[in-house]
C-alpha cells in the first residue's frame, strides 16, 4: 500500500507542479495595447452626470482656509459625487510649510495659480468653480461662502460630455483611463486634464486659533499628470462620440500614501480653458 | 544545428543497427519498413485539377526499428519532394523526422525522442500518427510509464509536437488508470470488470503575441497555461459493456473559437452487448469548444491537435457511402450512433446454407443550441447541454452479406446520408442522398478471384458553378477487380455523374506483391472532395494522371 500512497501523492503533485489553468476572470479578458495619450473608439460612458470641479487656492499659513474647507467639505458631502474638489497650494507665502511638516506646495498648481491672477492678489482662500468667467473675468470668490449656487447653477445643467475616469496601480505606474461620450456637440477643441490629489495628510495648519498642530488636509493637489493645461483630446465633437484613451503616471512620490489618492479627470475648452465635465476615482 | 545532431543521431544508430544485423554484435534485431507513393497529374478543367509545376511528386518514408531485450530506439525517414496533393506544401523537404530511444520492462517504461501516446478514448492527449491524413503530431520529450502495483498504470509526458519539421508548443500531461479487478483481490474473478481513469494535460504557450480586441486599443489577455482534465469510467459485465469519459479545459481563446474564452466540455457515453451472432452498441457524444492545440494560432485547422474526440458516425468504406464523411466538429456537436449486427444462423430460412449476416448502423449528429454574447474577447457564447441546432450529418445504412456457395460471396448495402455543407465551411442546403451498393466475389480457386462492384447514388444536390462541390448529383460506378496468379490484381472502374452532377472518374489500378513487397501503379482521376479517418479529415484536391505505390518491410 505504501507504493501506492507513494505513486500517488507522486501523480498529485506532479499534476499541481504542472500548473492548471491561468485564471483569467472576465473583466480581464481584454488589455490595452494602445499608445499612452493616444485616443481609441470606446463603448461610451454609463452615467452621464453633469459635475463640477471646484478649485481651491489655500495654503497652511492662511487663517480663513479651515472655514472654506468645512463649507466645502459640505459641500461636496452633499452634492453626492456630482462636485469634486481640489485643494491647491502654491508658492505664495501662505503655503510655506512649518516646520518639518509635508510641503503640500505643487509646481503646476503654482502656473494655475499665476495664470487665473490668484497668485498675484495675494487673496487666500481663492476658489473657481468649473473655471467660470464673470464679466470677462475668472469667476473667484472666497469658499467660504458663495459655493452652493455656484455648483447648483452646473450641475444642474445637461451634460454637454460625459466623463469618466478609472486607475490601476500596477509595477511600472498608474494607469489611467479616460472615458468620454460626446452628448452634446461642441465645435471647439478640447483638453483632458488629469490631476492626482491626496486626502488626510496631516499637517500644522494656520486658524482664528492660533495653530490646529493635527490638522487634516484633503483633496491636495499632489501633481498635474498631464500638461497643466491638458492634453489635447482627439474627437470631432460630434454628438454620440465615444472615445477612450490611457495614460501611465510613473512620477508619484515615494512621501506620497497612493492608497489615500485619488485621480482627478476633466474636460476642458482648449481655448476659453472652461471646464465642461469632471470625475474622479481612487486608485485600485 | 538541430538537423545536425539529428543526422549525426540517424547515423549513430543506422551504424549500430549495420553492426548488429551484420555481426549480431550486440543481438539485437532490425526490422523495418519502407514506403514510396508518387503522383504525376495534369490540368483537367472538368475536374479542376491543375498542372504540377514539378511533374513528379512523391512522399516516402522509411522506418528502422532496433530492438534488443528490453531497449529499442528507431528512427524515421521521411521524404516529400514535394509533397503529393492534398499534403500541406509545409512538408515539403527531407530529412531524419523521427527517432527516439526506449526502454521498456514489465513495470517500467521510458522513451526519450518522439513519441505517440494516448490517454483514455484520446479527449485530453492523443498524439498520433496518420501518414494517409498527413497528420503526425508525435511529441518530442520525455514519456513515462510506471506501474507500481497491479491494476494501476501511471504514465507521465512533457514534449513539444511535431509541426511540420519542426517542434512546437509544449504539453505536459499525466494519467492514472485503475484497474479494480486486478487492485483488490477479492474482485479479481469476478464477472465485472471496472477500469477507472483521470489525465491532466497542460499546454504552455507564451502570451507576449499581439491579438487585437475589436475594441480598438486593446488586446486579448492570453493565459499561458490552459489545462483539460479527464475522467473514464469502464465497466463490463459479461457481454454487456459501459465506457464513459468526461474531459473539460479551460479558458483558451485560440483561433479555432474566435479567440473567446467560453470554456470546454467533452463527454462520451458508450454501451454495448454482444453474444454470438449479435452485437449492438449505442453511442452518445456532446462536444462543446474542445478544439485543444499547442498552439493558438494555427492556422492549420488539423494541426497540432493534443486532443481528440472520438467520432460517433461510421465509416463507410463503399464509395458513394464515404463521398461526405463527417468531419467531427470539436468546436461543438451533439450526436447519436447506433450499431446492431446480426447473423442469420445456418440452415434457417433467412440463413440459408452459410449463414448471413446483416450490419446496421444510424447515425444523428447536430449543432449544438448556442446563443451568442459576444465576439472575440468574450466568453463567445452560451448552450444547454441538451439542446441542439442544426443538423450536421445523418446516415442509415443496411448492409447484408451472404455466401451463396463456397467460391460466391455477395452483399447489399442500402444507404441514406443527410449532409450539411456548413462542416465543411460551405454555404447551401442540406444534401440527402440515397445509395446502394451491390458487392459480388468470385473466388474461382486459390489464387484467383473477381469482384464486382456497382454503386448508385441518387441526390437532391445539384452541381452549382459558384460553390463548386463536385460531389454533388446523382451518380453511377462500377468496379471490377481481378486477383490472379496469388500476386497480381488488376482493377478498373469508373464513377460517373449522370444527372446534376460533373465528372467522369475512370481509374485503372494494376498491383504486384512478391513476399513482403508491393508494387501498385494506377492511372485515372480522383474527384476533390475530403477524407476522414476517425473523423479527422483533410481535403482531397483533384488529380488526372499516374499514381503509384511501393512499399517493403523486413
Amino acid at each position: 500500500m505504501k507504493k501506492i500512497y507513494k505513486a500517488l501523492i507522486f501523480l498529485a503533485a506532479s499534476a499541481m507542479a504542472m500548473t492548471s489553468c491561468d485564471t483569467i476572470d472576465e473583466d480581464n479578458y481584454l488589455i490595452f495595447s494602445g499608445a499612452a495619450g493616444s485616443w481609441y473608439d470606446a463603448n461610451g460612458v454609463a452615467d452621464h452626470s453633469q459635475r463640477a470641479l471646484l478649485e481651491k487656492y489655500t495654503g497652511v499659513r492662511c487663517i480663513i482656509c479651515p472655514d472654506a474647507d468645512v463649507v466645502i467639505s459640505a459641500a461636496v458631502d452633499s452634492y453626492n459625487g456630482k462636485l469634486v474638489a481640489v485643494s491647491i497650494h502654491d508658492s505664495n507665502v501662505f503655503t510655506r510649510p512649518f516646520g518639518n511638516d509635508p510641503d503640500l506646495r505643487c509646481a503646476d498648481g503654482n502656473v494655475m495659480s499665476h495664470y487665473f491672477g490668484v497668485y498675484d492678489a495675494r487673496q487666500y482662500p481663492s476658489a473657481i468653480v468649473n473655471r467660470s468667467v464673470v464679466n470677462n473675468n475668472w469667476d473667484l470668490f472666497t469658499p467660504t461662502s458663495g459655493v452652493n449656487e455656484r455648483v447648483d447653477a452646473i450641475v444642474n445643467q445637461e451634460a454637454t460630455v460625459a466623463l469618466d475616469v478609472d486607475a490601476e496601480r500596477q509595477s511600472d505606474g498608474i494607469d489611467i483611463t479616460v472615458n468620454m461620450e460626446m452628448l452634446q456637440t461642441v465645435s471647439d477643441a478640447m483638453t483632458v486634464t488629469l490631476l492626482i490629489m491626496e486626502d488626510g495628510i496631516v499637517t500644522i495648519q494656520s486658524n482664528h486659533e492660533g495653530k490646529d498642530s493635527n490638522y487634516v488636509q484633503n483633496h491636495v493637489l499632489r501633481d498635474v499628470i498631464t500638461d497643466v493645461w491638458g492634453a489635447d483630446v482627439d474627437c470631432n465633437g460630434q454628438a454620440g462620440q465615444k472615445r477612450m484613451a490611457r495614460f501611465k503616471y510613473t512620477e508619484a512620490q515615494s512621501a506620497w500614501d497612493l492608497d489615500r489618492c485619488h485621480i482627478v479627470a476633466f474636460i476642458s475648452n482648449k481655448s476659453s480653458r472652461q471646464i465642461l465635465n469632471a470625475a474622479e476615482c481612487e486608485i485600485d | 544545428m538541430k538537423h545536425r545532431q539529428t543526422l549525426v543521431l540517424a547515423l549513430l544508430l543506422i551504424a549500430g543497427t549495420s553492426a548488429a544485423t551484420a555481426q549480431g554484435l550486440l543481438g539485437g534485431q532490425v526490422t523495418g519498413n519502407i514506403q514510396l507513393d508518387g503522383q504525376i497529374s495534369r490540368r483537367d478543367s472538368v475536374i479542376g485539377s491543375e498542372d504540377v509545376p514539378q511533374k513528379l511528386l512523391s512522399n516516402a518514408r522509411a522506418d528502422i526499428l532496433y530492438t534488443n531485450g528490453d531497449f529499442s530506439a528507431g528512427l524515421r525517414y521521411e521524404g516529400y519532394l514535394g509533397p503529393m496533393l492534398g499534403f500541406r506544401p509545409d512538408y515539403q523537404g527531407q530529412g531524419i523526422a523521427n527517432y527516439f530511444v526506449s526502454y521498456k520492462t514489465q513495470n517500467f517504461a521510458i522513451t526519450a525522442g518522439h513519441f505517440y501516446e494516448q490517454f483514455g478514448n484520446g479527449m485530453a492527449l492523443r498524439a498520433y500518427e496518420d501518414r494517409y491524413l498527413g497528420i503526425d503530431n508525435a511529441l518530442r520529450g520525455i514519456n513515462v510509464m510506471y506501474r507500481p502495483f497491479r491494476g494501476i498504470i501511471l504514465k507521465g509526458v512533457i514534449g513539444q509536437q511535431r509541426y511540420f519539421w519542426e517542434s512546437r508548443g509544449l504539453v505536459r500531461g499525466a494519467d492514472a488508470e485503475v484497474s479494480l479487478n486486478d487492485l483488490i483481490t477479492p474482485w479479481s474473478e469476478a464477472k465485472t470488470r471496472i477500469t477507472l481513469g483521470g489525465s491532466f494535460v497542460s499546454k504552455y504557450e507564451d502570451n507576449s503575441e499581439v491579438i487585437l480586441s475589436d475594441i480598438p486599443g486593446f488586446k486579448l489577455n492570453l493565459p499561458r497555461n490552459v489545462a483539460t482534465t479527464a475522467f473514464r469510467m469502464d465497466l463490463a459485465h459479461g457481454g454487456f459493456g459501459l465506457q464513459a469519459e468526461y474531459a473539460f479545459k479551460g479558458k483558451d481563446p485560440n483561433d479555432l473559437n474566435n479567440y473567446t474564452y467560453h470554456k470546454g466540455e467533452v463527454l462520451w457515453l458508450s454501451a454495448s452487448y454482444s453474444q454470438k451472432g449479435f452485437s449492438a452498441n449505442i453511442q452518445a457524444k456532446r462536444v462543446d469548444n474542445m478544439g485543444f492545440r499547442s498552439v493558438r494560432t494555427e492556422a492549420y485547422k488539423e494541426m497540432l491537435y493534443i486532443n481528440y474526440t472520438p467520432a460517433i458516425s461510421k465509416q463507410h468504406t463503399y464509395a458513394f457511402l464515404s463521398m461526405y464523411p463527417y468531419a467531427t466538429q470539436s468546436m461543438g456537436e451533439m450526436g447519436l450512433q447506433a450499431d446492431v449486427m446480426y447473423k442469420f444462423k445456418k440452415e434457417t430460412l433467412l440463413g440459408g446454407a452459410y449463414g448471413t449476416d446483416l450490419h446496421i448502423n444510424a447515425s444523428l449528429i447536430k449543432a449544438l443550441d448556442t446563443t451568442q454574447i459576444g465576439g472575440i474577447g468574450t466568453d463567445g457564447y452560451t448552450s444547454t447541454f441538451f439542446g441542439t441546432g442544426d443538423t450536421y450529418y445523418g446516415d442509415l445504412s443496411v448492409e447484408i452479406a451472404k455466401k451463396l456457395s463456397s467460391k460466391v460471396k455477395i452483399a447489399a448495402t442500402y444507404g441514406y446520408v443527410v449532409f450539411n455543407p456548413i462542416i465543411e465551411g460551405h454555404a447551401g442546403d442540406l444534401h440527402h442522398n440515397h445509395v446502394l451498393v451491390g458487392d459480388l466475389t468470385w473466388k474461382m480457386n486459390k489464387k484467383n478471384s473477381l469482384r464486382f462492384e456497382a454503386e448508385w447514388m441518387g441526390s437532391d444536390s445539384k452541381y452549382d458553378a459558384a460553390v463548386d462541390d463536385k460531389r454533388c448529383g446523382d451518380w453511377i460506378m462500377g468496379l471490377l477487380e481481378y486477383n490472379f496468379a496469388g500476386k497480381w490484381f488488376v482493377s478498373v472502374s469508373d464513377q460517373y455523374a449522370y444527372n446534376d452532377g460533373v465528372g467522369n472518374y475512370y481509374n485503372l489500378s494494376v498491383g504486384y506483391t512478391q513476399g513482403a513487397t508491393r508494387l501498385q501503379v494506377g492511372y485515372g482521376k480522383q474527384r476533390e472532395g475530403i477524407i476522414c479517418i476517425g473523423g479527422v479529415c483533410r481535403n482531397v484536391p483533384a488529380s488526372n494522371g499516374l499514381t503509384f505505390s511501393l512499399t517493403t518491410s523486413f
